[in-house]
């Protein structure tokens, strides 16, 4: 008679692929950006990392185009009315697990905007953000600083 | 010979060629700072004083069309360069907010009298409008840059 | 050919930031296009009439992170005109040296995102290379490598010693080369040209009617640049040319930009050497007496306009912004008409798309 493996019984082989996956997750993270109505100044310097100077692909971190490829969520800019439903959508099309980056001072709470008639607010309004980096702009190394900060908390 | 042979006229002989074109009418001249000149005329007067600017003195940029709530009405400065500055500034009363577009004479005022229509209440006869243009889609219908836009007032 | 409408929607690869277009085509050919500005409509106006004139400094640098210091240099120039202030030459020039940087940084930033909207990532690595010289110099001269905060109502707060001064032309050697290096793959590369050459053609006639500014202008015939046409102290003293072509097409763009590069980094060294002394600021009231003011500037993408009203508090009334890229935005159905879908990054790269600017 076969033994039976009961519900309970850990899968070892199984548990083996769940630490690689977070090993991955943690060691290569790819991101996807999303501009919800900043004024650049972020946006630049994110895509500066990308570039000879700071070059974090040698951190394993690379730049999606589709939501459903990224693990994290880099947010610039205040959310305004007309871009929050598309910033929802493109939480909702990320694969769990997944996590949200604000960057940048009005990102974190709507910065030199606040109170305006079409703004709503930092992303945490929308949100549930899991990293602030403040800054305006926030530097490279900041924001390097920031992601190598949440990869900790991945663990 | 890469600069175009345009004549620069002086802003004497324009002003001429307007009294001349509408001897009834009355025009108030002064000059502002940087390098502009303001012609305050009447509202019906702004689009025969436009062709005249375009057809006999080829001042055909238009730099941008502002709107403002002065309180008694919603003044619309048309400015143009030509070398300098002229704006031709006129007066609408709440009551008559209307004047007729400049887009069939120039196309590139279409972004300009949008703006003003949406968010001030200007109606700008004959403008081609397919849709809201910086306010979002589920905006409730007030005026942003009227004075008393705070209370919400719809159109 | 049956139709079929792409969205190339606020979240895309191509765009850095929001704006929604609908594109109708029929096979491969783009025949009708819409667009949905709005998604970083801000309110920047309505905003700046609840802050006070030196607040909206601050406001008014974070219209676009890109040209900010055009942004403010515009605004202070009208507030110091409202004021009747006049501003110390060496202010002025320390202004126009923070111009022409940003220009400089403004045009190798456009390269690096043109060459990777159509797969020449090399470049894009090259070009953003070479920014962080650019970003270094103004770095070291305010503090900030994107948003510098260098100018006040009454004249810019940084300074130079002869010591950095040098330092900087050094700098600006070094860049000089590696611009020429770039302008020369944009000259001769073939497969950039084959890329770029009669993509998005606008005619002078086109220009003309839509009242288009800055370099998309300048490629098409128009010889407009407000640096010479309504020159403000420095650029009254200062020899440079204004780049125009004719073709009219992306590379015809790519081609004024790189040259206005060049020109630029002449006009830096020409700022550095004759640099006068004095100070760098007078000292502004914070109430403006009631009044108005148009003030205009040459930014790196056109013709940026201020309107100011002032109503003698210290807030001002109203203050209307019109940015370049609002302008130019107006071609785009026309450059988009007939193209292969391929070739729709290189024409929305091409006008330099900078939504920020044109929401506000």
């Amino acid at each position: 008679m076969k033994p039976r493996m009961l519900a309970s019984t850990p899968n070892p082989l199984a548990t083996l692929t769940h630490r690689i996956v977070q090993w991955a997750r943690r060691k290569s993270p790819w991101i996807l950006h999303f501009n919800s109505g900043g004024c650049n100044g972020c946006d630049i310097e994110l895509l500066d990392l990308l570039t000879p100077r700071y070059d974090v692909e040698r951190l394993g971190i690379l730049k999606e185009a589709s939501p459903r490829h990224a693990d994290i969520l880099l947010c610039t800019g205040p959310v305004t009315r007309q871009s929050r439903d598309r910033l929802l959508r493109i939480y909702e099309q990320m694969p769990a697990p997944k996590w949200v980056v604000s960057m940048g001072s009005c990102s974190c709470s709507g910065g030199v905007f606040q109170g305006g008639h079409n703004i709503l607010g930092g992303v945490d309004q929308v949100l549930p953000v899991d990293m602030y980096i403040f800054g305006c702009p926030c530097r490279p190394e900041a924001i390097i600083d920031g992601l190598a900060r949440l990869l900790e908390q991945i663990k | 010979m890469s600069r175009l042979l345009t004549q620069i006229y002086l802003f004497e002989e324009i002003f001429a060629a307007l009294q001349e074109a509408f001897p009834d009418a009355e025009f108030v001249v002064e000059d502002k700072p940087v390098d502009d000149t303001f012609l305050k005329l009447a509202p019906e007067k702004v689009r025969p004083a436009a062709e005249l600017l375009i057809e006999k003195f080829d001042i055909y940029h238009l730099s941008t069309i502002t709107g403002d709530d002065a309180g008694d009405g919603v003044r619309l400065l048309y400015h143009f360069w030509s070398s300098y500055g002229i704006t031709l500034d006129t007066l609408l009363p709440y009551a008559n907010l209307r004047i007729p577009t400049l887009t069939d004479l120039i196309p590139g005022a279409a972004f300009y009298e949008r703006e003003i229509q949406e968010m001030l209440g200007v109606t700008f006869e004959g403008l081609a409008t397919p849709g809201p243009m910086f306010l979002p889609d589920d905006w409730d219908g007030s005026f942003p840059l009227r004075r008393d836009s705070d209370k919400r007032e719809a159109k | 050919m049956s139709k079929i409408t792409v969205p190339i929607g606020p979240q895309h690869p191509l765009l850095k930031e929001p704006l929604a277009f609908s594109l109708t085509l029929e096979g491969e050919h783009v025949i009708e296009s819409a667009m949905r500005l709005g998604y970083v409509h801000r309110g920047i106006e309505r905003l700046s009439q609840e802050r006070t004139y030196v607040q909206n400094v601050h406001l008014f640098e974070r219209v676009c992170g890109i040209c900010s210091h055009i942004h403010t240099t515009t605004y202070c120039q009208g507030v110091e005109a409202l004021l009747g202030l006049e501003v110390p030459p060496r202010g002025l020039y320390l202004r126009a040296l923070l111009c022409e940087l940003e220009r400089i940084h403004s045009h190798l930033l456009w390269l690096g995102v043109q060459a990777r909207n159509i797969g020449f990532d090399t470049i894009f690595m090259y070009a953003w290379r070479d920014r962080e010289i650019v970003l270094d110099i103004m770095e070291d001269l305010s503090g900030g490598r994107v948003s510098h905060a260098v100018n006040i109502i009454g004249g810019v707060r940084i300074d130079l010693t002869p010591e950095h001064r040098d330092v900087i032309l050094g700098q600006l050697d070094t860049l000089e080369t590696q611009i020429e290096t770039l302008l020369d793959v944009v000259e001769n590369e073939r497969s950039f040209q084959a890329r770029t050459r009669n993509i998005g053609c606008l005619s002078l006639e086109q220009i003309r009617r839509y009242c288009v500014v800055g370099p998309v202008a300048r490629a098409s015939g128009l010889d407009m640049d407000l640096r010479r046409d309504a020159p403000t102290p420095p650029y009254d003293r200062l020899k440079f040319r204004v780049p125009v072509r004719y073709e009219g097409d992306a590379w015809a763009r790519t081609m004024v930009r790189m040259l206005e590069t060049v020109e630029s980094v002449h006009l830096c060294r020409q700022i550095l050497t004759t640099l006068p002394d004095g100070p760098t600021s007078v000292r502004a009231k914070r109430r403006v007496p009631p009044g108005e003011v148009v003030s205009r500037a040459e930014a790196p993408r056109g013709e940026v306009i201020y309107y100011i009203r002032s109503d003698g508090s210290d807030k001002p009334a109203r203050v209307k912004v019109r940015t370049p890229t609002l302008t130019n935005l107006i071609t785009l159905p026309d450059q988009l008409q007939n193209i292969s879908m391929a070739d729709v990054s290189v024409v929305l790269s091409g006008v330099d798309l900078c939504i920020a600017c044109a929401d506000r």
